[in-house]
């Protein structure tokens, strides 16, 4: 491992910090992860706002330079490392792989995130946070999320993961989010008429690297 | 056109919103697209055939002589790459890193941070009624205050530089322009607040671009 430490200022329970901390972990990179403190609203301060305008973690610190939206971190972090650790980029000279990269990250963003958060955040942020669950918006996520993953099974049927042959950015992306909703419905990866889905799913969340992240942020 | 430009296909219709977002780059790339329309009301986007090429039934998708991509803003990157000698400059020097990722950061804060409220503002206050569905007020609302509280980040962004990732445009900043230009047309005024200048500078700059104009007499 490179002797060289990552500073992300983040949380424990946020899913974008742990998927720098995937991404990071996947590029053999050492973290240190500073607690963003929540209860007293640092990240809404106005020195936290210098940094991130949108007063969200994470942000990651090297020097003088600051970097935020964790997809963004990630894959500076794969650009940078690409020849460490497992390969999540293709070289970029090639456009088209290049392009199905991007494909696959919009994927994500736009065919898994949207529902996928939305469960986490009604089964899990607000009974947590004092608030209530909204049972016919939380139905709504898990419907939506089930026609999206019939989409992702008609990609997987094709390629192993999102990425192609190998893991990719894309695939890592949907670990955050993906394990909340686990948690909330234990068989939404797991449905006998998505077989490839299930696949993908049980072969990037039992990754070494996820454990660890798990791990760290109990 | 340029000699040496392919015939780039995009599958899909000169009014979605997703098809204008690929139309205005590849215009400001002063590229020629060819549009093949597809049957929405007849459904063809949801056959098999149309599913073997764009999985989740949506469109647009590229064909770039027989190489098939799909998502919008991937197609824009795509062609972005492959011309970057004409047209305007929408992308960083792929050896600057650091530019590079502050791209990456610009181009996630318009798909994290406007779109999603921007879009699901549209769904509620223009699409649905017009397919005949209601609009639910409280989602609406979510969505407009939303949007403000993620224009304030917007203002402190365009305070210190002119457009999303620097002083020069981007795709970042293109790729707001088809559901910003929705939001206009439900509330005039949502960029012009005057708590916020530098937002209206720069709606005003990307949303009059003859690019962005040209995307809008093609879906009249």
């Amino acid at each position: 491992m490179f002797g060289v430490i990552h500073k992300i200022h983040g949380a424990k329970l946020s899913p974008a910090t742990q998927t720098v901390m995937v991404v990071a972990y996947e590029k053999d990179l050492n973290v240190d992860l500073i607690m963003c403190n929540f209860a007293a609203a640092e990240h809404k301060s106005a020195a936290w706002l210098e940094v991130h305008p949108f007063g969200q973690v994470p942000y990651l610190e090297e020097d003088d330079f600051k970097l935020y939206e964790s997809r963004a971190i990630s894959r500076y972090l794969a650009t940078k490392y690409a020849d460490q650790g497992t390969k999540l980029l293709p070289d970029p000279a090639d456009l088209k792989a290049m392009a199905l990269v991007d494909q696959f990250i919009s994927v994500e963003m736009s065919n898994f995130f949207p529902s996928a958060r939305g469960i986490t955040r009604e089964a899990i942020f607000a009974p947590r946070l004092g608030g209530k669950t909204d049972p016919v918006a939380l139905e709504k996520y898990q419907s939506d999320l089930k026609a999206k993953l019939d989409g992702f099974e008609r990609i997987l049927a094709k390629q192993n993961y999102l990425g192609g042959k190998e893991i990719g950015l894309a695939d890592l992306y949907c670990l955050a989010l993906g394990t909340r909703t686990e948690s909330a419905f234990p068989d939404i990866f797991n449905d006998p008429a998505k077989p490839n889905v299930a696949r993908w799913w049980n072969a990037i969340s039992t990754r070494p690297s996820w454990k660890r992240v798990l791990e760290e942020t109990k | 056109m340029s000699e040496s430009q392919s015939i780039l296909k995009l599958y899909g219709t000169d009014r979605s919103t997703c098809c204008q977002r690929v139309k205005v780059v590849a215009y400001e790339k002063e590229l020629d697209l060819s549009l093949e329309a597809v049957d929405m009301m007849g459904k063809e986007h949801k056959q098999d055939a149309y599913l073997a090429k764009q999985p989740f039934g949506q469109i647009p998708y590229l064909d770039d002589n027989g190489f098939t991509l799909f998502q919008s803003r991937a197609i824009c990157r795509y062609i972005a790459m492959k011309y970057p000698n004409q047209g305007t400059k929408l992308l960083p020097d792929a050896s600057d890193i650091k530019a590079v990722s502050i791209f990456e950061q610009a181009i996630n804060i318009e798909q994290a941070d406007f779109d999603p409220n921007a879009s699901g503002l549209t769904m509620q206050k223009l699409f649905l009624p017009m397919r005949g569905g209601k609009t639910d007020e409280e989602q609406l609302k979510k969505h407009v205050d939303g949007l403000r509280m993620k224009l304030d980040g917007f203002e402190r962004i365009l305070s210190k530089q002119k457009y999303l990732s620097g002083d020069e445009i981007s795709l970042a900043d293109l790729f707001a322009l088809p559901y910003g230009t929705k939001v206009e047309i439900c509330y005039p005024d949502f960029f012009h607040d005057s708590s916020r200048p530098n937002v209206r500078r720069w709606w005003d700059a990307i949303s009059n671009r003859q690019s962005w104009k040209r995307v809008l007499v093609e879906a009249e």
